[in-house]
């Protein structure tokens, strides 16, 4: 096994689990990372580092992570957007499970690959809330919001590259020993 | 033959399964909180749990501007001071003749046993954020269930009315600007006393005022205030400034834009008017509503302390 490879088949990552405390520290950095004061067309353009890192876990370690901690993660954003609650929950869980679903076949493709697919998940999960805003009566939120599932997209390299580290670096602890 | 897996493959429901439990009960937490509001507790109690976050995340910006108010030049706080003097001279006027006009009205209010329609108690709030959802205007302010605020009360800044109290946490509370859509607030207009209802039209600084006949005396540049007859906001409070008046006599209506006078988004700190005339019950409310006018001496009897 290559020592830097980022784009495990599935089978591997079962070599490379994480603990609850790295899978715990992501979502509570992503979720400040969501609660900086955002605001105007920034606001609309944040990638939603939470929905990157929960589909991440969904994935990778899809014992841990679930559809239950997505609707539970949805909810605290809900509040902390000041949002009805139930909107971000609602699309948190559709897109654990399109990570659920396609969880062997996505992690069996290289990087660009993944990323497709998980831009895709995001497209889904923003459409999801921007509708269901339509449908409370809210304008058009603007071309703005489609940045958002884009650039989270653009963050699931990186994001898969940092989440691995600490076992990348483990595993090369253990075989050097 | 039974086609299950061993037990040590088993894992619980299947994710379509799940998916379907969690997306009815995802709807049904909108329809429960959108419809009937009702899950303001279990937002007040999970508000608990995310505000140290929120804080925490806030924190750098906080620091930030602080820092940037220390460092601010000598001669943009001589002219805030200049404009602070002269705006105080403009007022000291005003609150002579103000004073006066209260000792008048403390003498009328004192034979007729109603109370007043005019702001008096206030609390000072400082602004935290704006709220981070981008389909809603919202600000979030510093003062919350623990000051006593409630859902309802209405947020003035120097210059008039900025919004209206609409959700309360513990240490803070959320006002829904006059702009945000379908937000109203009953006007007067000062020039002739004309009665309306100023509704949010959802864009930033702007707010309309529907169901106006096209014959109604309202021109550019006309003054809205507070009428003071809903029972929420007292009365008198400057609103919003007519921008565009347009007449087609095709239509029944005018179309009529106003610009809110309050500095609806660029203020760091506002003030909460905490003095609320109960609100009568909504359930006997509606019932007198339907009621036809001549047999309500029962709502007149209700108001005297």
């Amino acid at each position: 096994m290559r020592p830097a490879d980022l784009t495990p088949v599935a089978r591997d990552v079962m070599k490379l689990p994480a603990g609850p405390g790295l899978i715990f520290a992501s979502l509570v950095g992503a979720y400040l990372f969501n609660s900086l004061p955002w605001g105007g067309w920034a606001l609309l353009a944040r990638p939603d580092l939470v929905l990157v890192v929960l589909v991440f876990w969904a994935m990778h370690q899809p014992g841990s992570v679930g559809q239950g901690l997505a609707f539970a993660l949805g909810l605290a954003m809900d509040v902390g957007d000041s949002m009805l609650l139930g909107q971000h929950a609602l699309a948190y869980v559709i897109a654990t499970y399109g990570a659920q679903v396609l969880r062997v076949r996505v992690l069996s493709f290289p990087m660009l690959e993944q990323t497709l697919h998980a831009l895709g998940l995001f497209i889904g999960a923003s459409a999801v809330i921007v509708l269901l805003n339509l449908l409370l009566g809210a304008p058009f939120p603007g071309p703005a919001a489609a940045l958002s599932p884009a650039l989270a997209a653009l963050a699931w390299g990186p994001l898969t590259w940092l989440l691995h580290l600490p076992g990348l670096r483990r595993m090369r602890r253990e075989s050097a020993a | 033959m039974i086609h299950e897996p061993p037990p040590f493959f088993h894992r619980g429901p299947s994710p379509l399964a799940r998916l379907t439990f969690f997306a009815l009960l995802a709807i049904a937490t909108m329809i429960a909180d959108h419809r009937f509001g009702a899950l303001e507790a279990v937002r007040l109690s999970l508000s608990v749990l995310v505000a140290p976050l929120q804080q925490v995340a806030g924190a750098p910006a906080v620091a930030f501007s602080r820092l940037a108010d220390y460092f601010a030049s000598q001669d943009r706080l001589m002219r805030e001071n200049r404009e602070l003097e002269a705006k105080l001279l403009d007022y000291a006027a005003e609150a002579q003749r103000s004073r006066l006009l209260q000792a008048e009205q403390d003498h009328f209010l004192a034979m007729t046993p109603s109370r007043s329609r005019f702001a008096t108690d206030g609390m000072l709030a400082e602004v935290l954020a704006r709220g981070r959802n981008p389909f809603v205007r919202k600000l979030v302010l510093d003062k919350g269930l623990t000051q006593g605020i409630k859902a309802g009360m209405p947020v003035i800044d120097g210059e008039g009315v900025v919004g209206q109290v609409t959700a309360v946490g513990t240490f803070t509370s959320e006002v829904t600007l006059l702009t945000e859509k379908d937000q109203s607030v009953p006007v007067m207009l000062t020039r002739n006393g004309l009665r309306a209802i100023a509704v949010g039209s959802g864009k930033d600084g702007s707010i309309d005022v529907p169901f106006m006949p096209v014959s109604a005396d309202i021109q550019n540049g006309d003054l809205f205030v507070t009428s003071g007859i809903d029972g929420t906001y007292p009365a008198g409070l400057v609103v919003a400034r007519v921008t565009a008046v347009e007449k087609n006599t095709t239509y029944v209506f005018a179309k009529i834009t106003a610009r809110p006078a309050a500095g609806v988004d660029n203020h760091r700190f506002v003030r909460i008017l905490t003095a609320q005339r109960p609100p009568p019950a909504p359930a006997e409310a509606r019932a007198e509503e339907r009621r036809p006018a001549k047999d309500r001496p029962a709502a007149k009897g209700r108001r005297q302390p």
